[in-house]
């Protein structure tokens, strides 16, 4: 800048300009493409999976018994329901699945069901009341589908709930599901603080049926105490 | 003495003695404030003898440069035992011989980048070294953009070497040991200023000896040391690359933010740390 | 054991807690392993070329030339080390600033590591001093060089090692018992994480502002009025990855001593920091070309220096951060690790680039550490380590805290409702 010449300080700002315009835009497509999943799981429309505490699953627009059961309506009369995934893990692959009777009745809160797992009996709360329409034959004959798809391929039985509103008012969804959910974690956590490293395989995810490698003897007790069965 | 005169003697008498060393004076300091000196350099007038390399030598203590030195064909920089070197450049207008040495920046980026106050720009003009600030953390080479100041690796306390305008030389009168032995009347050494109209004179007056330009005018904010030469700088040594900004011009905009991102961030994060503190979402939704 | 109502056993808890450090001064775990016999060898290494640099100088180890002032003490162990040190001021922010808890159980151990890094900087930095009796000048005002931003970066080290180590102090309390101490420190943790992230953003781009001078000298392709801005920026991404690298480490050199809740959260979290990560590489390969187009340098690419700066940037973060993404897009925690290593290399590539290898660029030589330095930087890396090593199995740094230090759970306390009371809604119909 000799001051014999013409010399633009700003000669690039209007390029300048067109790059963050362009940024702009490719940001926010990007933005996109990151967050969206690369594989589309057929998780039926109504029970999108959503991770918490990146551990155990819970179906966004299920309800939770406490007892680690959960109820998803179909319609406005008949429920689906199952085991979560956390017991699921918990317990691991039962040996048997012994589902109520086509016709027989359940109530909310009390023993619905039962799992056989090493010779032992874990009796299973209903989260609902009402008769026992359907029974999902396929998971009595393959219960590993329990664990690969608690929410969806993995339901036990269908209900007709006469008093729909009232059932669904007294279990957890949404956001209090995800407290109560992350309450366990504490809980259990606590229980066993430390040993929990033991269960876990590398990359952290749990080894199912952890309940019985932290306690050989005593992890039906435990189970009680999360599945409120006694 | 009646009271009226009484107290107008007292008046006077004491603002005199106050006003002794002060208001006054400082107008007298304003009319004539320091100014810079430099050393006017006429490559025109070097005859390359090496004088100026020996006379530095001498009265800083340092070993005796070696003259056996082609100084055409090896051409070599400061050290930290030569503070002034001469090199040749052959050229269309013939030889030339060129003494480079620090140049005494107006705006010095070593001043500006010690963290000490080591390297000091004196108002006189000279940029000055203090032993006992200096710890070697060497950010003053780092950012000069002549290379100049020096390194004693050797050594289990080392200093910063450079030429520092014969500094205890001009504190008693005396002229710098280089402009008062060169025998070529190459170099003059007064206030900047003036040598500024001395250079522009020289030019004026004989334009075809010289190239119509004084290094050191306006480059890096302008130096101490000005330069005459019959050719193109760059064909005798220099950067001509440099730019007319004073280099620690281009921390101002970094510094002198630094207090302002000391008193907003801390409200700004304090007020979205009580802003969201109801947050409870573990998880952001991966949708 | 039960205390009498009289006056408390003063000697008795003194000769306890002397004990209790006695026992806790003894190693735990094997003392012969291949990492510690390379450590002892390294440090013994060290310390004797140390000796000789205080006996003879600085030139009797390094290979600093008047075109080299700085080595790899200063461009790696201070330059590229602090970069790498971001992880604590971006995790701090998240957590006590936008209260993301997701990352809570890393926050110690990151902030250690934050602490542990600067600590070992300064260590380094003095070393590299030609005269470091020198160092008190800057800091007891004997000499403030005010327009210097080096000394603006080494005051901001003092100040955020403080910083960081009152955010790290509860656990040292946890670990010594000292429970009003806890507290107390525990209160000033916020004040100290916003002073950190103060003083995070202002040294980091600092570092950057240290050679703003230096435009004569630096390749065009890494010299912009904007490097503090981007050493800023890509010291976010260059923390994260190394959060990466050390949970990979840690979870398997320190699994025992891990909690629950790490390895709970430990996919969320690598994901979560990729994410971040893809992000802000993202923005910052848009304000790389910004740069570029601004210094209208783009014709410079196609120089052999041009295919150096494509092969930083293309190669070690555009790729990275393309990996991150897919590893957030496929939740492949491999992918995040492969990332953070690369991301890692790039980041030494474009500190070591800016401060050493363009720097003097067209000088007639190219300055290359002397084994001796090298040695020393490994060194110091190494002590880092093994401090590291000796607080983590000592402390609560990845294990859980004590019980009296843990936190009511803050998941029941803000609900409104709690879950007793839910569970009596079951035994009663409410319509």
């Amino acid at each position: 800048m000799e001051g014999f010449h013409y010399v633009n300080l700003f000669a690039t700002k209007g390029i300048e300009y067109l790059i963050v315009i362009g940024f702009l835009i490719l940001f926010i497509l990007y933005w996109r493409y990151l967050n969206k999943p690369a594989q589309v799981k057929p998780a039926s429309a109504r029970s999108p999976l959503r991770t918490l505490n990146e551990w155990f699953v819970l179906a966004k627009n299920a309800y939770y018994h406490q007892g680690h059961t959960w109820a998803l309506p179909e319609d406005s009369q008949v429920v689906r329901v199952g085991l979560d995934d956390f017991a699921i893990k918990f317990l691991g692959k039962p040996d048997k699945i012994v589902l109520p009777e086509v016709g027989s009745k359940v109530e909310q809160g009390e023993i619905g069901w039962q799992l056989l797992l090493d010779s032992k009996e874990i009796p299973v709360v209903s989260p609902v009341d009402g008769e026992v329409v359907e029974v999902n034959q396929h998971v009595l004959q393959a219960p590993e589908e329990l664990e690969k798809d608690p929410y969806d391929q993995g339901w036990l039985f269908k209900v007709k709930v006469p008093r729909m509103k009232t059932n669904l008012r007294n279990l957890l969804s949404g956001k209090l599901a995800v407290a109560w959910m992350e309450d366990t974690v504490h809980r259990l956590r606590r229980h066993m603080s430390g040993e929990l490293g033991v269960v876990l395989q590398d990359g952290g995810v749990p080894v199912t049926g952890f309940a019985r490698s932290l306690s050989p003897d005593r992890w039906d007790e435990i189970a009680s105490e999360f599945l409120m069965n006694k | 003495m009646d009271r009226r005169d009484f107290l107008k003697t007292v008046g006077v008498a004491s603002t005199t003695l106050l006003t002794k060393n002060t208001p006054l004076q400082a107008k007298e300091s304003k009319k004539d404030p320091k100014e810079f000196m430099g050393i006017l350099v006429d490559t025109t007038r070097c005859i390359g003898c090496q004088t100026c390399e020996e006379v530095c030598a001498e009265v800083n203590g340092l070993p005796e440069p070696d003259f056996e030195r082609d100084i055409f064909k090896d051409h070599i920089w400061t050290s930290e035992k030569q503070f002034t070197v001469v090199n040749g450049f052959e050229t269309e207008k013939g030889d030339i011989t060129v003494k480079r040495q620090c140049m005494h920046c107006n705006q010095p980026a070593c001043v500006s980048a010690c963290p000490t106050n080591a390297m000091e720009k004196t108002p006189e003009g000279p940029v000055i070294w203090h032993e006992d600030r200096c710890m070697g953390c060497r950010a003053c080479m780092v950012s000069c953009p002549f290379g100049i100041p020096q390194f004693e690796d050797n050594k289990a306390n080392p200093n910063i070497m450079k030429c520092f305008m014969c500094w205890d030389r001009l504190q008693e009168g005396e002229q710098p040991a280089c402009v008062e032995n060169c025998p070529a009347e190459a170099l003059t050494y007064g206030k900047r200023r003036d040598l500024l109209e001395i250079a522009r004179q020289r030019i004026y007056e004989n334009p075809d000896d010289y190239y119509h330009h004084i290094y050191g005018e306006h480059e890096v904010g302008g130096t101490g040391y000005l330069y005459l030469s019959a050719v193109p700088f760059e064909e005798i040594g220099f950067r001509t690359d440099l730019g007319n900004e004073a280099l620690p011009k281009k921390t101002t905009g970094f510094l002198y933010s630094v207090p302002f991102v000391l008193t907003m961030w801390p409200a700004l994060l304090l007020g979205i740390s009580k802003a969201t503190e109801g947050n409870e979402e573990t998880t952001k939704s991966e949708e | 054991m039960e205390r009498t109502a009289t006056a408390p056993d003063v000697r008795g808890e003194f000769k306890r807690f002397i004990r209790f450090l006695l026992s806790e001064m003894k190693p735990k775990g094997k003392l012969i392993t291949p990492f510690n016999v390379f450590a002892a060898i390294t440090l013994v290494t060290a310390a004797v070329i140390l000796t000789i640099r205080f006996w003879k100088g600085l030139g009797a180890v390094t290979n600093f030339s008047p075109d080299y002032p700085w080595g790899i003490w200063v461009a790696f162990n201070v330059i590229t080390g602090v970069a790498f040190a971001g992880g604590a001021y971006v995790l701090t922010f998240m957590v006590y600033i936008l209260h993301l808890r997701k990352y809570k159980p890393i926050v110690r151990v990151t902030v250690l590591n934050g602490f542990l890094a600067y600590v070992f900087y300064a260590g380094a930095l003095v070393l590299d001093l030609g005269k470091p009796w020198h160092i008190i000048n800057p800091i007891i005002g004997h000499a403030f060089g005010l327009s210097s931003v080096l000394f603006l970066v080494a005051w901001h080290f003092l100040l955020y090692m403080a910083a960081e180590f009152i955010e790290f102090s509860p656990a040292v309390a946890e670990w010594l018992g000292w429970k009003r101490v806890h507290k107390v420190l525990e209160s000033m943790t916020l004040a100290a994480v916003i002073f950190g992230i103060t003083l995070s953003t202002l040294h980091q781009s600092g570092l950057g502002a240290l050679f703003l001078m230096a435009k004569p000298k630096i390749h065009p392709l890494w010299y912009s009025e904007f490097i503090p801005i981007l050493f800023l920026v890509s010291s976010i991404f260059a923390g994260l990855s190394m959060i990466i690298l050390e949970r990979t480490i840690s979870n398997r050199v320190f699994r025992k001593r891990t909690s629950a809740e790490i390895f709970l959260t430990n996919d969320a979290i690598h994901f979560g920091l990729a994410k971040i990560c893809a992000v802000t590489m993202f923005v910052y390969l848009f304000m790389k070309v910004i740069v570029l187009v601004h210094g209208q340098h783009l014709s410079l690419l196609t120089t052999s220096w041009g295919i150096w700066y494509l092969v930083e940037v293309v190669g070690f973060v555009l790729i990275p951060g393309l990996l991150f993404t897919q590893s957030v897009r496929t939740q492949n925690i491999n992918l995040v690790r492969i990332g953070a290593m690369m991301t890692i290399i790039g980041i030494i590539l474009n500190r070591l680039n800016t401060s050493l290898i363009a720097f003097n660029w067209n000088s007639t030589h190219r300055y290359f550490p002397s084994w001796m330095e090298l040695e020393v930087a490994i060194a110091i890396l190494v002590v880092q380590v093994l401090v590291f090593r000796w607080i983590v199995n000592r402390m609560p740094i990845l294990s859980e805290p004590p019980r009296w230090a843990q936190e009511p759970e803050e998941a029941i306390d803000n609900r409104p409702i709690k879950i007793e009371e839910e569970q009596e809604k079951w035994k009663v119909s409410i319509m």
